[in-house]
């Protein structure tokens, strides 16, 4: 179909797509005209169309206001990567397994160290190393923590909170993460055994794909008010951590998938793509699935605390810098679904907010943020590429009134995994990158190739564009130094 | 082609065809495996069980992709190659086993490529055609 014909432009940073069909709401995209025309033209295949995804998402009963998607938009399976979508719990909103993913609750932490560049300097490839060698990473790697199921259930039901009780990393870390790294609705009798067993062995693993450890240094500061609350200055060294639930997280979405399907036949619910089945939120079914959700996330957050040790650990190695020099900035997750209150049409709505591949992005005055950044805003961490810079930027009112405080969570995938593997054989982007001061080490050569820089949208442009449209604004950016990939 | 990978910007598409359900079914798991770690780095010395159940082709080949996924957890081992050694239509519901031929992982000796997180329903295709069975599925990187 020709979707340029529906395509209506609000302003310069914001498209619609009005309802047509059986969407309920409209389709909305914080993209400028250059990258929707690349969206509309670069699609692999109109069974995986991102905005046909979103379509479909605004489809979906209850959804309020619009389904929205980020300017790193691109197709996912589902609910389209980048996408934000909210949900009414009276008269039968939904919880949907692709509004969440099954990398549940996959998210970034950042740290910041007391560190300078200049204190980096000809230790990189010895940093380097030592991260490889302390960080476990990659399919088949497993953890130094061997977790029984009794153990797993804690893990469950505690999250980070439970990972610091075992002496990975400090009490003060979990005041810097969403939800203080843990959240309370989980259930552990809700999730399988084989995802337990599954996970046994893999707290504390980073796995592969687009995740990775990376040093980087601050190189630029937009905003000296919300710097300084974050704890960022000039030729700092932070580090960011970008890794989710691991297989118990997978297991999760692969045991519920079949189990909402039965849900979406039971409650007459009509959806355009099998990938988008779901439940009622207070649906037993629904309510089922939620606590399983929230029982994933606890083990995403558990397992980024145990990372942020080893991190800590490998400086400690490599550099002898303590780990007291190493803090959390913040933790925030971009596979999610929660409970928030937002303004809709001047009413207090409590509404279930699905992101999947977009980031929470609050605005300041939001009792959700930990006080040392309320008075600004949200930190909104944004993973660049290996070879391209990351943003740290703050939530802003205007995000908080258009996109339910949220905001993209990175670059944004341009070509297909497939067509990166023939295009940037690893060894030659890893030479490419050492070149230009950047040391990067991986357990698989897919992870490298995949995730070439050239793989992936320009994140100077689509950070340009969701500043510009006002949803976030720029705090400071970051340029790799040493990346570690699974 | 007994099975082939399809572009997608952030996951991969898995196509898989054969001349009954049986064997589209069986190198679709090839493919996956093939996918997870170059099979030539694998022995096939020990077998390890898997069984799927689904209410229709469709969903038993993402049931099957994902209950492969699990076994390399659950064994700590990669596969070199799967058999399909049993499927069943009962009543409303379809039963896939097989055995999967593998060792236990050493990254030593291992070509790793890439983790696979779950076989979705995104993009899922069935369908009986003249040549025989077309499954597809897109898989979570």
């Amino acid at each position: 179909m020709n979707r340029a014909l529906h395509v209506r432009k609000i302003h310069e940073y914001l498209f619609e797509i009005p309802p047509h069909g059986k969407m309920r709401v409209p389709a909305r995209l914080y993209l400028d005209e250059r990258s929707l025309r690349e969206l509309m033209e670069n699609q692999s295949s109109e069974e995986w169309n991102a905005l046909k995804q979103l379509e479909n998402v605004a489809c979906l009963p209850e959804i309020v206001k619009a389904a929205m998607a980020m300017a790193d938009v691109h197709p996912g399976y589902g609910f389209p990567i980048g996408g934000a979508a909210a949900f009414d719990p009276e008269d039968g909103g939904v919880i949907s397994v692709a509004g969440v993913g099954f990398d549940i609750n996959c998210g970034v932490r950042c740290l910041r160290t007391h560190l300078t560049r200049r204190d980096l300097t000809g230790k990189e490839e010895k940093l380097a190393d030592t991260m490889f060698e302390v960080i476990p990473a990659g399919l088949g790697s497993t953890g130094e923590l061997k977790l029984s199921t009794k153990e797993i259930d804690r893990v469950l039901r505690e999250g980070a909170r439970y990972a610091v009780r075992l002496g990975y990393g400090r009490e003060d870390d979990l005041e810097y993460i969403e939800e203080h790294g843990c959240l309370s609705d989980a259930d552990p009798s809700v999730v399988s055994h084989t995802a337990k067993q599954r996970q046994m062995a893999q707290v504390g693993t980073l796995g592969s794909g687009n995740h990775y450890v990376e040093v980087q240094v601050v190189d630029q500061i937009y905003n000296t008010r919300a710097a300084k609350a974050f704890g960022l200055e000039l030729g700092q060294i932070v580090i960011m951590l970008h890794t989710g639930s691991r297989a118990l997280g997978h297991q999760i979405g692969t045991d519920y998938l079949p189990f909402l399907e039965k849900a979406t036949r039971k409650y007459g619910i009509e959806v355009p793509d099998r990938e988008l089945v779901c439940a009622p939120i207070e649906s037993p079914e629904g309510q089922q699935y939620f606590r399983a959700v929230m029982a994933g996330a606890n083990c995403a957050f558990a397992n980024r605390q145990v990372l942020a040790h080893l991190v800590r650990q490998a400086f400690w190695k490599a550099l002898r810098v303590p780990d007291t020099a190493i803090e959390t900035l913040y933790e925030v997750a971009h596979n999610t679904v929660k409970w928030e209150v937002h303004e809709v049409n001047g009413e207090r709505r409590r509404l279930l907010v699905h992101r999947k591949g977009s980031t929470r992005a609050f605005g300041p005055g939001r009792p959700e943020l930990p006080e040392r950044y309320r008075a600004v805003g949200q930190p909104v961490l944004v993973g660049g590429t290996m070879g391209t810079a990351s943003y740290i930027l703050v939530g802003t009112e205007q995000g908080m009134r258009e996109t339910f405080g949220t905001a993209l969570h990175g670059a944004g995938r341009a070509k297909s995994r497939r067509q990166a593997k023939r295009q940037y054989p690893a060894e030659r982007i890893i030479e490419e990158l050492r070149k230009q001061g950047i040391i990067v080490r991986a357990h698989g050569k897919a992870s490298v190739s995949e995730e070439a820089p050239g793989a992936y949208k320009d994140v100077e442009h689509v950070v340009e564009v969701m500043c510009n449209a006002g949803i976030v604004a720029r705090v400071a950016r970051l340029r790799p130094i040493v990346c570690l990939k699974g | 082609m007994p099975y082939e990978y399809l572009d997608h910007e952030a996951d991969i598409g898995l196509e898989a065809t054969g001349a009954s359900l049986e064997e589209a079914l069986r190198d679709g798991v090839r493919g996956l495996l093939a996918l997870l770690v170059d099979p030539e780095t694998v022995e096939p010395r020990q077998a390890a069980p898997v069984q799927a159940t689904a209410s229709d082709p469709g969903s038993l080949f993402v049931a099957l992709l994902n209950a492969v996924l699990a076994a390399v957890d659950l064994h700590g081992m990669f596969f070199r190659d799967f058999e399909l050694t049993h499927l069943e239509q009962v009543d409303d519901h379809w039963v896939v086993e097989g055995t999967l031929w593998g060792e236990p992982i050493d990254l030593n000796r291992h070509a790793v490529e890439i983790e696979v997180k779950a076989a979705t329903y995104g993009g899922l295709l069935a369908e009986e055609n003249e040549a025989g069975w077309r499954l597809r599925c897109v898989l979570d990187l």
